[in-house]
């Protein structure tokens, strides 16, 4: 019996021995070259503008503040162990800074991510279909427009001395002019509030074109078994979305330390400081730009965004795992 | 008695069915009444507001041009009155021949409730638009009083003629026409080709591809480092900064990749027998025939182009880099801030200058948003695949 086993191990392992000797001394044919000189474009992008920064990393364990020269910090710079991360969790200023950064994420986890998918789900119970289309096509609109621009806007529409708020107060509606762009506890409402009104129709895209894939002949049955218009929003569209629900759920939920920078660094200013500085801002500020008693603190920053980069892989694994548990279906 | 046979015969004609005349004469009139309509709004509006540096003559002129209008629009509401007759009875006979009960559609208060919010939401979703169009055409130093949002209260050309008149906002569209152009054709190649690549069954060593490629969507390093690099590799401060950063997107290549696989292998083994290389299926086959995702990806990274400003920010502080959208910034960000109060002078209003160059700025998004919109139902479905 024993005997049997090892011969049939032997077998196997020859034959996996021929298989790699086989493997091994096949030519690769002109065509294999191509789609491997293909496939190797993106090799060489990613070396360079992906794998290469995370080299530039060690800065974080450098002490490269205030260098002159950022590529020299790199190498000539002294080490400094966990300074920066220390410095990081001992900065008096870092608390109020989670907390704008996890409080304004939350917010938009509660109500910018199903917003989109009440819209796409009430945008399918019109009855008109050219109104439908006409709803999308206005909506769609402003995500076509830079957050420069679109945020412009409301930097002039809400402008205290020329804008909504003076006109207000003008007509005798309001005793006290409101400045929603000075005024912190404004600043994460303004934020939600744009983020709404340029991004729900494109948001909702994606759960249309989901809502469009389920067959017709689901609402149609259901029809004959009495069912009314809230049973088909419970039983049918939505459990038919679930999955894209999940999987874009997944993705916000690792991008709660993430928050749009362009859009943020719009309406953010002196006077709302308070309340609009978050880690992605506070990273550009701190690492890129320089004032007149401070230099760009490049290994700081640095230390930040590695921080930044483990937490957001964390939450992915973590928000893939809950995921699997619920619904039984994650991204990998 | 002809004229009255005439008019019945007319009038058959256009409750026929199968007849076209309907929809011909509906497609001439619909656009004169509504050029009608408008023209009469317009300019019962500006006969009735100031224009700036008007002189009588202009108003005089605009006079007439508002009394023209006072005499077709009688004619126009008769023609919209008789089409909308004409299409409901259209309709009636419809139904009736076909035996379509309109009870199938039984319109609930919740959809007429549906319908008021949304309507509501769009006009949400455009008023800031409409703000902007309204401010670019309102007189400067009309507009420092305030007040000023549902239409211009001084009517006037004059800040476009300075925004048309300003080098820097020409020098900066071209910045951004060059980067979204030359940025979208190169990224859409490059990645489409690494999108082909992996693609194919046959490639060698596939799975250490798809790791690193996935990899670098798991972990980054940050800005900093990337800041670093794009200064070592010598492209701060040059254009290119704005192109080669923006090459290859593993997300767009995901999706590029799902479009070529979706393509029967059938059509591959036919151009191999046929004598193709891998590189020439994937130029004269592949791309063609994946032009819905092609057109997606294109959308995509165009708009990228077109509203990025962080770019510039970061890595094209100089003056002759500039794109449109930093451009912009920086004006709203002069006319609204403390400085920009004092500015104004001789009419001049750096608030309703900016907002001019913003109604600029997006003229070729209204452009091409029909083109963008067309395209959508083929996006839909990439999107889908994804997902």
């Amino acid at each position: 019996m024993e005997e049997i086993v090892v011969t049939a191990e032997e077998n196997i392992r020859s034959a996996e021995r021929n298989k790699k000797e086989k493997k091994k001394f096949k030519p690769w044919s002109s065509n294999d070259w191509v789609l491997f000189c293909m496939a190797s474009l993106s090799v060489v992008f990613l070396a360079v503008f992906a794998y290469a920064p995370l080299y530039g990393l060690v800065l974080a364990f450098k002490d490269g503040d205030g260098a002159l020269n950022i590529a020299q910090a790199i190498t000539d710079a002294p080490w400094c162990g966990l300074d920066n991360f220390v410095y990081f969790f001992t900065e008096p200023e870092m608390a109020n800074i989670m907390f704008n950064t996890l409080g304004l994420n939350i917010l938009q986890l509660l109500i910018n991510f199903p917003c989109p998918i009440i819209f796409a789900v009430l945008t399918a119970e019109l009855l008109s279909d050219r109104f439908k289309k006409f709803v999308q096509t206005v909506t769609f609109f402003p995500h076509f427009i830079s957050w420069a621009v679109f945020g412009g806007i409301f930097l002039i529409l809400f402008n205290i001395d020329k804008g909504l708020p003076a006109a207000l107060y003008n007509m005798g509606l309001i005793s006290e002019k409101f400045d929603i762009l000075g005024d912190p506890n404004w600043f994460w409402w303004l934020i939600i509030g744009t983020s709404l009104l340029k991004g729900m129709g494109w948001g909702s895209v994606i759960y249309v074109a989901a809502i469009a894939a389920i067959p017709q002949e689901l609402y149609e049955a259901a029809k004959m078994d009495g069912a009314n218009r809230w049973h088909k929003i419970a039983y049918i569209t939505v459990p038919s979305i679930a999955p894209t629900i999940t999987l874009f759920f997944i993705l916000s939920v690792s991008g709660l330390l993430n928050n749009g920078i362009e859009h943020i660094l719009v309406f953010q200013n002196t006077l709302n400081l308070d309340r609009s500085e978050v880690l992605d801002t506070y990273i550009y500020t701190y690492g890129l730009t320089s004032t007149n008693n401070r230099l760009p603190r490049y290994s700081y920053a640095t230390a930040i965004g590695l921080i930044k980069s483990f937490v957001s892989l964390f939450l992915l694994v973590l928000g893939n795992a809950v995921c699997k548990k619920i619904s039984g279906k994650g991204i990998y | 008695m002809h004229v009255k046979n005439a008019m019945n015969r007319f009038m058959s004609k256009l409750l026929d069915l199968k007849s076209a005349l309907y929809y011909r004469i509906k497609r001439a009139a619909v656009p004169l009444i509504s050029v009608i309509v408008l023209g009469f709004v317009l300019t019962a509006y500006l006969a009735n507001i100031p224009v700036s540096e008007a002189t009588d003559e202009l108003y005089r002129t605009l006079d007439g041009i508002f009394y023209l209008f006072c005499g077709l629009l009688p004619v126009a509401v008769a023609a919209g009155v008789f089409l909308g007759i004409v299409a409901y009875k259209r309709r009636k006979i419809y139904l009736m021949r076909f035996n379509k009960s309109r009870l199938n559609k039984r319109v609930y208060p919740f959809d007429v409730v549906l319908a008021i919010l949304m309507g509501l939401f769009c006009l949400l979703c455009i008023y800031p638009i409409w703000y902007v169009v309204v401010g670019s055409f309102n007189q400067g130093a009309d507009y420092t009083s305030g007040g000023v949002f549902f239409y211009p209260r001084v009517f006037t050309f004059e800040n476009y003629k300075i925004v048309l008149a300003k080098q820097e906002l020409w020098h900066s569209y071209m910045v951004t026409i060059g980067r979204t152009l030359l940025g979208t054709f190169l990224s859409l190649i490059f990645t489409a080709a690494v999108g082909y690549a992996m693609s194919r069954p046959n490639l060698k060593f596939k799975r250490a591809f798809y790791w690193i490629n996935i990899f670098t969507m798991f972990f980054g390093g940050g800005l900093i480092p990337y800041f670093l690099i794009i200064r070592s590799i010598g492209l701060y401060g040059t254009f290119w900064v704005y192109i080669i950063p923006g090459l290859y997107s593993v997300y767009n290549m995901i999706v590029l990749q799902s479009g070529f696989k979706s393509i029967s292998p059938e059509i591959h083994d036919a151009a191999v027998v046929d004598g193709a290389g891998e590189f020439r299926i994937w130029w004269q086959i592949y791309m063609p025939l994946s032009k819905p995702v092609l057109a997606t990806i294109v959308l995509w990274v165009a708009v990228g182009h077109w509203n990025n400003y962080f770019d510039t920010m970061i890595y094209a502080s100089e003056k002759n880099l500039w794109s449109l959208q930093y451009y912009l910034l920086q004006t709203i960000n002069s006319a609204t801030g403390k400085e920009g109060a004092s500015e104004i002078q001789q009419n001049l209003n750096p608030m309703t200058i900016s907002l001019a160059a913003i109604i600029v700025s997006i003229i070729p998004v209204f452009f091409f948003f029909p083109l963008i919109r067309k395209n959508f139902a083929s996006g839909i479905m990439v999107g889908s695949l994804k997902g």
